[in-house]
């Protein structure tokens, strides 16, 4: 007679394999995929065999589905991009914040921070002076800080330096209206200085201790850019907007009347395969070619892609400070 | 007499004799000598006199007494230019140098800050005796000359009107200058350092002050009053078209203005008043009876023993009181656009002035924006602190500090007068009106010229009750400022108060200080 009665606690249908292997345990390592594809179809298995196809089919629809659906959002951010109206920022942010997983994101977004860019924040309102020369408007600067303006509190003001006797009053008024608050520089995260001087060649002077100016208009336009996004960080792609903002610069607005026409059709031919100059966004390379095509020559001899792309640009409404300059 | 003394005697005589004839010989020579000089100087007046065909082109004439009104028009040098050319006209002015060159003699006549070079000539129009006379005229005389202007080929550097010279035709002395002058003008107007590297004489200061009439002469001097007057008038005219109001303020006044330290004290009748330091309480006075822009330009005293080249006792001060609507920058826009126009007035029709002052005292050019540049304090201080300057948030700015960030103000924004605003509420007076915002600062600000500061403004507190709690926390005896505060329980205006050195106002250009004719600098 027994004690107590315990039941049995492992079954018996271990059958221990001796003499060489007491228990044997399922292989943990590896292959697991196979174990779940296994799992599933053993459920699979389990149920008849007749949903399993159907299933399958099912995720193959919704796969289907959600790929057509990812490539209508992507044309639909592409067109929205040529064809809003002025109100497009507007637009843009709203679609965004709409849309959390888009991968075609807004214009000038990324993660930029001013104090990496622009050191340390000493308690004091960190000024961005440029000396430009009246005679030659920088129109991608313009262009720069009003959308500087729309990302920071920007503190703008214009100057007229003692070397120059007569400035224009549109001259004067290109930052636009002064802010209501300028009385209190402290309260501005970032100022734009814009001073009219006689200098030979635009010049940007930021902290006089630890910068030397930076002189042109193209490398001003790319420090100012990467105040808002940085450059894309595919390196081609990088490199490809940096050209194409030097070709801008270089050869549209400075060279001659060969130079220009060699560029509108470089400009044609890339237009024709993407819709912005550096693929499916609008970036620094399109702001530098518009402004320096339109400064360069009237439109009638642009071909036609250019011009498409021209509209394009406009619609897009970051070019209003420039017009008064292009009439 | 013996033998020894006879034959001394007679050697006596003899050497007497020998001394003798030496004596005479000599007293020959020289007779001899005076008769050719004589002799000489007859044959030379007789040519003189034979052949003066020149004779009434030339001479002293008598003294100017209103003899006749001649209705001769004299031309003035500025006006000497190639458009002249082949015309014979009148001018008067002074000799400068003269010199002579065999048949001819050159001389530079010079009016105010302009000179012009004149030839003498011996041909159908000057004789050898009008050329000698020319040569011989001293300088400084003041002299009337008909004569031809002529067009050259050859610039002449040394003078101000380099395409013309005149070919003088008569010249005559209205007024003759001692042969022997205490300074020299050229050596007046030379450069410092010019001087003593080349070894020629520049003119001490005090020698300067001691013939102070020679010394305003020269071109420099010339130079300098007319840029002080240009600035006096540019500043009226500015104001009075922004709606101010001159006003003449007192200067013998009864109650030391600003503090009893550095007035000085005049016997008035059987006791004393003061002269003025500031205008200020007048402006004041204006302003709270409704004058609302008010603007003074007069003398101001002020018995400071400071010998730095911004210490004056007697200066013109150029002041402005004006009460404003809402917000002190609309006072600080008001000042900088008047200053704005003062250097553009400067700028634009003062050049020729401000080359010559260059000549003597070298300097850059004076730049500035438009409209002028305006930084916060805590600006200044991150520039400072980048630039290795330790100096704590609430402490003032030493000299060497406000001329370091006048430095780096010129590299960054290349202008040489800024605004510096909203310096902090520990360094100020207790009437300065506080930063709404924070209470580390203040609405008070400095205006910098040159890295130097020449103007020192704020908000003042206007409320009664807000300055006695200023005072009670700077500790000050309330019973001293009394009278001070009862005159804002009735109704004053929001008011601020700004102060101006004016001697500074003239920094655009670098200049010697002032001294008033009859006046040292204390030593």
């Amino acid at each position: 007679m027994s004690m107590y009665q315990v039941k049995p606690v492992c079954g018996s249908l271990l059958k221990p394999d001796l003499p060489t292997c007491m228990y044997t345990l399922p292989n943990i390592h590896g292959q697991q995929g196979n174990s779940c594809t296994s799992d599933l179809c053993s459920e699979h298995a389990l149920q008849n065999g007749e949903v399993d196809p159907a299933v399958k089919a099912l995720e193959a629809r919704q796969d289907e589905i959600l790929r057509k659906l990812y490539e209508l959002k992507a044309a639909v951010d592409g067109l929205a991009k040529t064809v809003t109206t002025p109100d497009a920022d507007l637009d843009l942010t709203v679609s965004s914040s709409l849309s959390s997983q888009s991968p075609s994101s807004t214009t000038f977004t990324g993660v930029t921070n001013l104090d990496t860019l622009l050191g340390k924040d000493l308690g004091a309102l960190r000024d961005i002076v440029i000396n430009a020369n009246p005679a030659q408007p920088p129109l991608t600067l313009l262009v720069l800080h009003s959308v500087l303006c729309q990302r920071y509190r920007v503190l703008s003001t214009v100057h007229v330096h003692s070397s120059v006797s007569n400035v224009p009053p549109q001259l004067l008024s290109c930052l636009g209206p002064r802010h209501a608050d300028s009385y209190a520089r402290q309260m501005f995260q970032l100022g734009f200085t814009l001073i009219w001087k006689d200098v030979p060649k635009l010049q940007m002077k930021f902290s006089v201790q630890n910068m030397c100016p930076i002189e042109g208009e193209a490398n001003v336009a790319r420090f100012l850019f990467k105040l808002m996004s940085p450059y894309p960080s595919d390196a081609a792609l990088a490199t490809l907007v940096d050209s194409w903002v030097d070709m801008a610069f270089f050869q549209l607005a400075e060279g001659s009347a060969k130079e220009r026409a060699a560029v509108l059709r470089a400009l044609n031919s890339a237009l024709g395969r993407s819709p912005w100059l550096a693929g499916q966004e609008f970036s620094l390379a399109d702001m530098a070619c518009y402004c320096c095509v339109l400064q360069s020559g009237p439109a009638s001899s642009t071909p036609s892609n250019v011009q498409r792309w021209l509209k394009s640009c406009e619609n897009l409404g970051h070019f209003s400070p420039a017009k008064p300059f292009l009439q | 007499m013996t033998k020894d003394e006879v034959q001394g005697a007679m050697e006596e005589d003899q050497a007497q004799s020998k001394k003798g004839l030496k004596k005479q010989q000599k007293e020959a020579e020289k007779a001899v000598k005076k008769a050719e000089k004589q002799a000489k100087l007859a044959a030379d007046q007789q040519g003189s006199e034979e052949d003066d065909f020149a004779k009434d082109r030339y001479g002293v004439p008598p003294m100017v007494q209103s003899q006749q009104k001649l209705d001769r028009v004299l031309v003035r040098v500025e006006d000497l230019s190639p458009e002249k050319a082949d015309q014979l006209i009148w001018l008067r002015a002074r000799v400068h140098t003269s010199r002579a060159k065999g048949k001819q003699c050159f001389l530079v006549l010079r009016q105010q800050q302009f000179n012009v070079q004149a030839l003498v000539a011996v041909g159908d129009r000057a004789s050898k005796q009008m050329v000698k006379f020319a040569a011989n005229i001293t300088k400084e005389s003041i002299v009337d000359v008909e004569a031809s202007v002529r067009k050259v080929e050859q610039k002449i550097e040394s003078c101000t009107q380099q395409d013309v010279e005149l070919h003088i035709e008569r010249i005559f002395v209205i007024s003759q200058s001692e042969a022997r002058l205490p300074l020299q003008l050229e050596d007046a107007v030379r450069p410092d350092g010019e001087g003593e590297e080349e070894g020629r004489a520049t003119v001490n200061q005090d020698t300067k002050l001691d013939n102070r009439v020679i010394d305003l002469r020269t071109t420099t001097s010339q130079a300098i009053f007319r840029l002080q007057s240009g600035v006096c008038k540019l500043f009226r005219d500015t104001l009075t078209n922004k709606g101010f109001v001159e006003i003449q303020t007192p200067k013998i006044i009864s109650a030391a203005s600003e503090g009893g330290a550095n007035v000085f004290t005049v016997s008035y009748f059987k006791t004393s008043a003061y002269l003025a330091q500031s205008p200020q309480l007048y402006k004041q006075m204006c302003i709270c009876a409704d004058f609302d822009k008010v603007f003074c330009v007069g003398p101001v005293f002020r018995a400071e023993d400071s010998n730095t080249h911004r210490h004056l006792t007697e200066f013109v001060g150029l002041d402005i009181e004006m009460a404003f609507s809402y917000h002190y920058h609309e006072v600080i826009d008001s000042i900088t656009d008047t200053m704005v126009q003062i250097f553009k007035g400067l700028r634009d029709n003062f050049q020729t002035e401000i080359l010559t002052v260059n000549k003597q005292y070298p300097s850059e050019p004076f730049k500035f924006l438009e409209p002028t540049l305006r930084l916060e304090y805590t600006e200044a201080l991150a520039m400072l602190h980048q630039a290795g300057v330790e100096m704590g948030d609430e402490e003032d700015l030493s000299t060497p500090n406000e001329k370091l960030l006048g430095r780096l103000v010129k590299e960054k924004y290349d202008t040489d007068f800024y605004v510096l605003d909203k310096y902090p509420l520990a360094v100020r007076p207790f009437y300065t009106m506080p930063d709404p915002n924070n209470a580390k600062y203040s609405n008070s600000y400095d205006m910098f010229m040159r890295g130097e500061e020449i103007l020192s403004g704020a908000q003042r507190v206007h409320d009664a009750q807000l300055l006695t709690e200023r005072a009670m926390h700077h500790q000050i005896d309330l019973e001293k400022i009394k009278s001070y505060i009862d005159s804002f329980r009735y109704g004053a205006p929001p008011t601020w108060r700004r102060r101006h050195w004016p001697g500074e106002s003239v920094h655009a250009v670098p200049r010697p200080p002032q001294h008033s004719s009859d006046l040292h600098v204390p030593t």
